[in-house]
C-alpha cells in the first residue's frame, strides 16, 4: 500500500472508531474540565495574578489531558491482538506511526478547542482577538507532546504498570515543550508584538520536527523487534 | 558479535583497568585534597570540585555509551551490546546522582542556594530521569528481546531530546532570571589543574571498569537464564 495512503487509512480507523465511542474524547473533556475546577479553587488569588498564572494553568491542564489521552493510543490495538497484524501488515512501519500521530493531534486539537472558551468563561479572560496565534502555539506543542506520546504509548501500553510508566518517560523528555507552549502562550496573551514570542514558536516546530523524524525512524525498530 | 576472544582479553584486563582508576583517583584525589593551594575566593570549598566535576564528565560518557551502544543494537541485535547499555545507564545513574549531590552541596556556599534553574542542572536532572525512566522500563518488559529494543529506542529519543532541553532551558533562564551566576570561562591555576586531570583520567577508568564487571555480570545472566529456559542457541558459542 502507498505511504500516504496507510496514513489514512490508519487515521480513518481510529477516528471511525472514536467517532462511534465517543470514549476518548468526552473523558479527556471531562477530566480537562476537573482539572480547571480545580485549579480555580487551588489558586485562591486576585484577578491580575490569575491572569499572570494563565499560561501555565493552560498548558498544565492540557499536558494532563495529553497524558490520558496519549497513553492509551494504541490501547485499542492490544484488543485481539490487533498489534500482531500492524506488525505482519506489509506497509512501512512509519506510516503507522504518522497515521496515530495524526489521530492523536486531531483529537487533542478537538479537546483543546473545546476548552479555550471555557478557560475564557471561568477565568473571565479575553482571547477573542488572540485566536489565531493560541492556535498555532496549541497546535505546534500538540505536535511536539503527541510525536512523543504516540512513542512512548507503544512502548509502554503493553506493560503491567502502564499508567506509571508512561508519566515518567513522557514527562522529562516534554521539558521543551512547556517551556516553549507557556512562554508563546504568555506573549500571545499579554498582547505582545508577535516578533518578541517568535523565537518560542521556532523552538516548539524545530523540537516536533526533530522528535517526529527520530520517533518516525525509531517506529520501524519497535514494530520489528 | 563481538568475538569471544575479544570479550576474554577485555575481562582479563578489567582487574588492571580497575587497579589503575584507584591509582588515579588516589593520586588525584591526595594532591587535589592535601597539595593543592585553597582557592583565592572560595576557601577549602573549591575541592569539591575534585569529586563533582569528573563525575559528571563520566556520567555524560556513560550516556554517550548508552546511546552509541544503543544505537549498534538496534543496528546488529547483539545481545552483550544490550548488556553493555543496561549496564552504562545504571553506571550513569550513580554517577548523576553524585554528581547532582555534590553540585548542590559546593552550590550552596558558593552560590548560596541549593539549587538554581541553570540549564546545566536542569539538563543533568532530567538526564537523571532519563536513566531511571530507562532503567524501570526495562524491568517492566518480560520479554528479553522487546526489553532491549524498547530499551534502546528510550536511551536514542532521549539523547536526541537532551541538547533541546538544554537550549531552551537557557533561553528560558536568559529571559526570567539575571546571569547573576556566571559558570563559563573560569580559569583555573596549574596547581589546581593537575589533580583534576588525574581525577578525570581516574573516574573515566573507573567507568570502564565498572562496565566491564557489570557487562559481564549481566552477559553471564543471560546466559544462565538462556540456559535455564532451554533456549541455549547461539549466544553460548
Amino acid at each position: 500500500m502507498p505511504f500516504f495512503d496507510v496514513i489514512k487509512w490508519i487515521l480513518w480507523k481510529d477516528m471511525l472508531s472514536e467517532i462511534r465511542s465517543r470514549e476518548s474524547i468526552s473523558s479527556l473533556f471531562f477530566f480537562a474540565l476537573n482539572v480547571i475546577l480545580i485549579f480555580s479553587f487551588s489558586f485562591s488569588v486576585g484577578q491580575d495574578v490569575m491572569l499572570a498564572l494563565m499560561p501555565g494553568l493552560i498548558w498544565v491542564a492540557f499536558g494532563f489531558t495529553s497524558i490520558l489521552g496519549l497513553g492509551k493510543s494504541f490501547l485499542s490495538e492490544v484488543h485481539n491482538d490487533c498489534i500482531a497484524y500492524l506488525q505482519i501488515a506489509p506497509v512501512p512501519k512509519g506510516a503507522i506511526y504518522l497515521g496515530k500521530l495524526a489521530g492523536n493531534i486531531l483529537l487533542m486539537m478537538v479537546v483543546e478547542i473545546i476548552l479555550y472558551p471555557l478557560f475564557m468563561i471561568f477565568f473571565n479572560m479575553d482571547i477573542l482577538a488572540k485566536i489565531p496565534s493560541l492556535l498555532i502555539i496549541s497546535f505546534l506543542a500538540t505536535v511536539g507532546l503527541s510525536a512523543l506520546g504516540t512513542l512512548f504509548s507503544i512502548l509502554t501500553v503493553q506493560l503491567r504498570a502502564r499508567e506509571v510508566m508512561f508519566p515518567l518517560l513522557l514527562l522529562p523528555l516534554s521539558v521543551p515543550v512547556f517551556i516553549g507552549a507557556v512562554e508563546a502562550t504568555q506573549g500571545a496573551l499579554s498582547g505582545d508584538p508577535y516578533s518578541s514570542y517568535r523565537h518560542w514558536i521556532e523552538l516548539l516546530f524545530i523540537f516536533d520536527m526533530i522528535i517526529t523524524i527520530v520517533s518516525f525512524w525509531m517506529f520501524e525498530y519497535i514494530l520489528d523487534y | 558479535m563481538i568475538s569471544a576472544s575479544l570479550r576474554g582479553k577485555l575481562w582479563k584486563w578489567s582487574g588492571v583497568i580497575g587497579l589503575l582508576s584507584g591509582l588515579f583517583i588516589f593520586i588525584g584525589l591526595f594532591l587535589g585534597l592535601v597539595v593543592a593551594p585553597p582557592d583565592y575566593y572560595q576557601g577549602e570549598v573549591f575541592r569539591i570540585m575534585y569529586v563533582h566535576v569528573p563525575f559528571a564528565k563520566a556520567s555524560l560518557l556513560s550516556y554517550i555509551t548508552l546511546f552509541l551502544g544503543s544505537c549498534f543494537y538496534l543496528w546488529k541485535k547483539d545481545f552483550i551490546v544490550d548488556n553493555l547499555c543496561h549496564a552504562a545507564a545504571g553506571i550513569g545513574v550513580f554517577f548523576t546522582s553524585v554528581a547532582l549531590i555534590t553540585g548542590s552541596i559546593w552550590a550552596k556556599p558558593t552560590w548560596n542556594t541549593w539549587w538554581t534553574w541553570d540549564p546545566r542542572l536542569v539538563s543533568f536532572a532530567i538526564l537523571l530521569l532519563i536513566l531511571i525512566g530507562y532503567l524501570m522500563l526495562r524491568t517492566f518488559v518480560d520479554d528479553k528481546r522487546k526489553e532491549a529494543t524498547y530499551a534502546a529506542v528510550l536511551a536514542i529519543i532521549g539523547f536526541v531530546d537532551l541538547p533541546i532541553v538544554y537550549f531552551s532551558v537557557e533561553w528560558w533562564r536568559t529571559l526570567h532570571q539575571p546571569m547573576s551566576i556566571s559558570t563559563r570561562g573560569v580559569s583555573i591555576a596549574p596547581g589546581m589543574l593537575t589533580p583534576l586531570i588525574f581525577m578525570m583520567i581516574g573516574t573515566s577508568l573507573l567507568v570502564s571498569y565498572m562496565l566491564l564487571i557489570r557487562t559481564q555480570m549481566l552477559y553471564l545472566r543471560h546466559l544462565l537464564e538462556a540456559k535455564q529456559g532451554g533456549l541455549l542457541s547461539e549466544e553460548s558459542s
